[in-house]
Order: structure tokens, then sequence, then C-alpha cells
């Protein structure tokens, strides 16, 4: 069981999982995006503008998902002080970052045509905006700080920052927001036909491999970074 | 059929401008981290060819990563 922790064993686990979703990725893609942008009904309201809500979406829970992974992690890295959470931590950011970018760039492009205007300062993009810079802060850290210091000052930094994952979520419902509550739901009914839902799902999968897949190189990455220090030892 | 496709009742800019967007940033992050990837394979099995010959066996001996990393770098040069 420990054997399945040892960097190496991970290292060659990585190789494999990396290579695994490199060939099946573009298929599924291929797959997803001719159900987003062919098959797919275009909405009785919204008309095709509908079709934004494909990358929308699954950009904003996984945005949501890796913070609320990185504040999870960094609580359990500073009870348990396992050296791989932060190399964890560290590799999620960037992705976490990214598709935060992307669902407000593209619910800002929703919203011309359905609010009229690209930006609002409302609730829920405000909070999405504060957790963007949460993500900054987080990478920034790393940059300026040594490993031990950063290590905690970001940690510090999640945990505050996973505060704002319930006020994204709620903003619909706390505050009036141009924003429409959620249409699918984990817990009671949701509101999307199954036409949508399937779409919905198939991109929302592949951009998860996507995430496993920059995330795996990342971590890889990460350890190469360790082994490097580890060789100057020799050097000496 | 195709020029609905494009035009999208005239959603197709903001339908097409978002999902460009998100693939044309999706690519540059995976191409930007595959790059970084390779460049510290490269300096890593750069440093290990460096070593002397008994500090590269007894590295090589030690460190699975080491060996699987320089081997993948001899495939390529």
């Amino acid at each position: 069981m420990l054997n399945f922790f040892h960097n190496s064993y991970i290292f060659i686990l990585i190789e494999k999982l990396v290579n695994f979703i490199n060939s099946i990725f573009f298929v599924l893609l291929l797959v997803a995006l001719s159900f987003a942008l062919v098959f797919s009904p275009p909405d009785y309201l919204q008309g095709d503008s509908v079709r934004i809500m494909y990358v929308h979406v699954p950009a904003a829970w996984i945005s949501l998902a890796s913070f609320s992974c990185i504040a999870i992690f960094s609580i359990l890295n500073f009870i348990f002080k396992i050296k791989n959470l932060k190399l964890i931590t560290k590799s999620i950011a960037p992705i976490g970052l990214m598709f935060t970018c992307i669902a407000i760039v593209t619910g800002s492009i929703w919203g011309k045509p359905t609010w009229g205007t690209f930006w609002a300062w409302d609730a829920r993009i405000t909070s999405m905006v504060i957790m963007a810079l949460f993500y900054l802060f987080f990478i920034v850290i790393y940059k300026f700080f040594d490993d031990d210091k950063a290590n905690k000052i970001s940690s510090i930094l999640a945990v505050i920052g996973l505060i704002n994952i319930p006020i994204i979520k709620y903003s619909v419902e706390w505050w009036s927001t141009l924003h429409q509550p959620a249409s699918i739901k984990i817990t009671g009914t949701s509101t999307i036909h199954s036409s949508m839902l399937t779409p919905l799902m198939l991109m929302f999968f592949v951009l998860i491999l996507y995430c496993a897949l920059i995330f795996l190189m990342k971590y890889k990455t990460e350890i190469i970074k360790i082994k490097k220090k580890n060789l100057k030892r020799y050097d000496q | 059929m195709i020029s609905n496709l494009i035009t999208m009742n005239g959603y197709g800019i903001f339908v097409w401008s978002s999902f460009v967007i998100t693939i044309l940033v999706c690519w540059l992050v995976y191409y930007k981290t595959k790059k970084t990837l390779k460049k510290y394979e490269k300096e890593f099995a750069k440093e290990i060819e460096e070593l002397s010959v008994q500090q590269k066996k007894s590295v090589l001996r030690n460190s699975k990563i080491a060996s699987k990393i320089l081997a993948s770098y001899n495939k390529t040069i």
C-alpha cells in the first residue's frame, strides 16, 4: 500500500495514464463537439446561444471543484504534512485559474445576447472574479517565496478562499442577480431536458479528461524538479 | 445546413467565439505544459550525463525515475 504513494510508482502510473488519455481524447472531443454544436436542439427562449452553456457550465464546475480540492488538500497538508499534497495543489491551481477565466469570458460572451451586456457587476460574476484573484495569488506566491513559506501562505489563502465557494454557489439565491439559478441539481429534480443534458455531460467529461492530462503532466514536472534538486547532492 | 451551422440563427459569432476561445486556451496551456515537462526532462537527463560514472551508476540504481527519464532522453537524441 505504501508503495502506491512512492514517487517512482506514481511516475510510471502517470506515464501510462497520459498515454491512455492521449489515445482516446480527440475521438471523445469530436463526439462531444458534434453533440454540442450540431445534434443538441436550440433553446425555445435563447435559441442557439444556449450552446455556449456546453463550455461555460463545465468550465465553471471545474473551477469550483478545483478550488475546493486545493482548499481540502491544503487543510489535510496542514494536519498530516504530506509532501505530495503540496505538489497536487501546485499542479491543480493553474488548471483552476484557466477554467475560471474561461467561465468568466464565455459567460460574458453569453451575456450579450441574453442580458444585452457583456458585463455586469452582479453577485455571481463578481464572486467568480474574486475566485480568479485567489487562484492568481495562490500561483504567484510560489514565484516570490521559498517553497516552505509559500506552502504555508498559499494554504492559508486557500482556506480563506474556501469561504467564497458557497457564496458563488448561492449568490443567485441570496441576491437579485442577472444570472439564472442552477438548472442541474445534485439533490432534487434538474430542470434541463436530456437532449441538452447529454451533450453537457459529454463536454464535462472531455474537459475533465483534459484537466487530468494537464494535471498529470504538471505533477510529473514537479516530481522531476524534486529529483533535480536531489541530484545536486551527488554533485557536492 | 452548413450556413445554418455557421450563422446559428444570428448567434454564430457568440457561440463560435466561445468555443474557439476555449479550445485555443486549452491547446495553448497543453502546449506550454508539455514544453515545460520536456525542458525539465532534458535538463535532468543532461545533469545525470554530466555526473561521474560511479555517481551515475549510483543514481540510476537508486532512482527508477532517473533511469526512465534517461532512457527516454537517449531515445530522442
